[in-house]
C-alpha cells in the first residue's frame, strides 16, 4: 500500500469529505465503537474506524476502492452510538457519492453500485419504483437473471408483483430534478 | 387537522398488504386521510447513497406538494420513506442554502412547516391508545408477539425523534392494547440488511436469519413490523433462510397495521394476510377459535 501522501492532496481530500459531511474527521477519536456496532463488519476490508481514520490520513485510492463504503447498509448504529456524535454513516455516503463521481468501479461490490444505478434511472423514467422493471433491468445488468426466480411463482400467486407500474403525471417536474442534480 | 397520507413504492407493490391493512384500520377507526397528489419516490436508499442533492430533492417534492396543499402532517407508513421524508425535512429546516438550491430546481416554496410520521408515531400520537382501545371488539389473549422495529424507525434519534434508539417500546405498547404478550428480545433493533437485499442475499440472510432465529427462541408465535422492507427479508426471504441453515423457522410476519386489525375483530382477508409468504393460518385459527 502506497503510504507517502502529498500533503496537499491530504487537505484537498480531507476538506472535500468534510465540507459534504458537514462533519469533522479530528473529532473521532478510534474508541471503535461504530465497527464494534456494525452489522456487516464481518464482510468489510476496512472497519468503520479504520475508513474514518484513512481518510484523515489522504488515503484516497484504498478508501474509494474500498470494499466497506458500499457494503455500508446505513442502518446509522454507529452514528447513533458514537460517543463524539460524528457522522459515521454520513461519511460513508460521502465516500459513495465521490468515488460515484469519480466513476469508480468496485472490484467486489459492483452489484450493489449497479442496484443503486438502476434504481435511480427507474425513478427518473417513471418517477416511482415500478419493482418489476427494476428487478428484470438490475438481473439483465448484473448478469444474474436467475437469482431469486424461485420466488417469483409464489409472489405473483400472492399478488406481489405487479405487471405494471404507476407513472408520475408531472413526469417532467421528475426529469427536472435529475437534469439540475444528476 | 389535515392529514396528508404519503403511501411510497412499496406500499403499492410486493407490501400491498401494508396499505390494505392501514386503510381498513384508519376506516375503522375514522380517521380520513389523503393521499399527496402525484407522489413521486422518496429516492430510498439509493439516492441519499451516491447522490445528496436527489436524496434531498425527491422527498422535497412531496412535502412541498403536501405543504402548497395545505396539509399540516404527513403519515408515511413506510419506514424508509418516513426516514427519507425526515431526513430531508431537517435538511431544509436546517440549511438555508440547500432549501433554496432545492425550491429553485422544484419552482415550488417548501418552509418545511410539515409534520412527518411514521406508522408507530401516528397510531400512538395522532389516534392516542385510548382510542384504539376503545375499539378492541376481539382481544389476542395468550398470543405471543415478538416487535421487530429494524433501523429507520428510531436511528438517527437526532433526526427520527421517535422512541428509544437502543430499546424502543412503541410497538410493544401497541401490542399490548390488543391484549396479546409482547415478547421481549435482544435484536429488535438489528438491521436486516434491507438495502442490499437484492445486491448481496448472503449477507442480507445473516442478518435476517439472526433476527429470526433470535424471537423464535425467545418463544414468539408471531412478529409484527412496521416497515416494508423488513417485511420483505423476514416474510419473504424466510424459506430460504431456512434451507440455508437447515433449521425451521415457521415465524409468520404481519404488518401492525394487520395485528390492530384482527384485534379490531377486521377478518385476516379483510386485512390481506393471505398476501404473506409465510403461512399465518395455525396462528389466524387460534385467534378466531378464541373468539368465537
Amino acid at each position: 500500500m502506497k503510504t507517502i501522501i502529498n500533503e496537499q492532496d491530504r487537505r484537498n481530500f480531507v476538506s472535500q469529505v468534510e465540507t459534504m459531511l458537514h462533519d469533522k474527521l479530528a473529532k473521532c477519536y478510534q474508541c471503535g465503537k461504530c465497527s464494534a456496532g456494525c452489522p456487516v463488519n464481518f464482510e468489510m476490508d476496512y472497519t468503520p474506524n479504520q475508513i474514518i481514520k484513512m481518510t484523515e490520513l489522504g488515503m484516497q485510492d484504498p478508501v474509494l476502492n474500498s470494499k466497506t463504503i458500499w457494503l455500508c447498509v446505513s442502518c446509522n448504529t454507529c452514528s447513533t452510538r458514537c460517543p463524539k456524535g460524528f457522522e459515521v454513516a454520513g461519511i460513508m455516503d460521502v465516500l459513495r457519492e465521490i468515488a460515484t463521481r469519480k466513476g469508480i468501479e468496485s472490484k467486489t461490490e459492483k452489484e450493489i453500485q449497479v442496484f443503486h444505478k438502476v434504481f435511480l434511472d427507474n425513478v427518473k423514467s417513471n418517477g416511482r419504483i415500478f419493482e418489476l422493471e427494476l428487478v428484470g433491468k438490475y438481473r439483465l445488468k448484473t448478469k444474474r437473471l436467475f437469482r431469486d426466480m424461485f420466488l417469483a411463482p409464489k409472489m405473483i400467486e400472492k399478488g406481489k408483483l405487479r405487471m405494471s407500474g404507476d407513472k408520475v403525471s408531472a413526469i417532467n417536474s421528475i426529469a427536472k430534478i435529475f437534469r439540475d442534480f444528476e | 387537522m389535515k392529514l396528508a397520507y404519503y403511501p411510497g413504492c412499496s406500499l403499492k407493490g410486493t407490501s400491498f398488504e401494508y396499505e390494505v391493512s392501514l386503510l381498513k384500520v384508519l376506516e375503522v377507526l375514522n380517521i380520513e386521510i389523503k393521499e399527496i397528489p402525484d407522489w413521486n419516490c422518496c429516492g430510498a436508499s439509493a439516492a441519499h447513497s451516491i447522490n445528496h442533492n436527489l436524496s434531498v430533492a425527491l422527498p422535497a417534492r412531496n412535502l412541498a406538494i403536501a405543504e402548497n396543499n395545505g396539509f399540516e402532517n404527513v403519515l408515511a407508513p413506510c419506514a424508509a420513506c418516513s426516514s427519507r421524508l425526515k431526513t430531508a425535512n431537517y435538511e431544509l429546516g436546517s440549511d438555508d442554502v440547500l432549501r433554496k438550491k432545492i425550491t429553485d430546481s422544484l419552482d415550488m416554496p417548501y418552509n418545511a412547516s410539515l409534520g412527518v410520521s411514521n406508522m408507530l408515531e401516528f397510531l400512538l400520537n395522532a389516534v392516542g391508545k385510548e382510542n384504539i382501545k376503545s375499539h378492541i371488539k376481539r382481544p389476542l389473549n395468550g398470543i405471543k408477539v415478538a416487535s421487530y422495529y429494524g433501523c429507520l424507525l428510531v436511528r438517527p434519534p437526532k433526526i427520527m425523534k421517535f422512541d428509544d434508539p437502543e430499546n424502543p417500546v412503541s410497538m410493544d405498547e401497541l401490542v399490548s392494547l390488543t391484549g396479546a404478550t409482547a415478547v421481549d428480545y435482544p435484536y429488535k433493533t438489528d438491521c436486516c440488511g434491507a438495502i442490499n437485499s437484492l445486491s448481496k442475499p448472503d449477507v442480507v440472510m445473516a442478518l435476517t436469519g439472526k433476527v429470526l432465529y433470535n424471537i423464535k427462541e425467545h418463544g414468539a408465535d408471531l412478529v409484527v413490523v412496521a416497515c416494508p422492507l423488513c417485511h420483505s427479508n423476514l416474510d419473504v426471504r424466510q424459506r430460504e433462510i431456512e434451507r440455508k441453515y437447515s433449521e425451521r423457522i415457521g415465524l409468520p410476519v404481519i404488518f401492525i397495521t394487520e395485528l390492530l386489525g384482527l384485534s379490531f375483530g377486521l377478518s385476516p382477508e379483510e386485512l390481506a394476510i393471505d398476501g404473506h409468504m409465510v403461512n399465518a393460518d395455525k396462528i389466524l385459527q387460534k385467534i378466531l377459535a378464541a373468539s368465537r
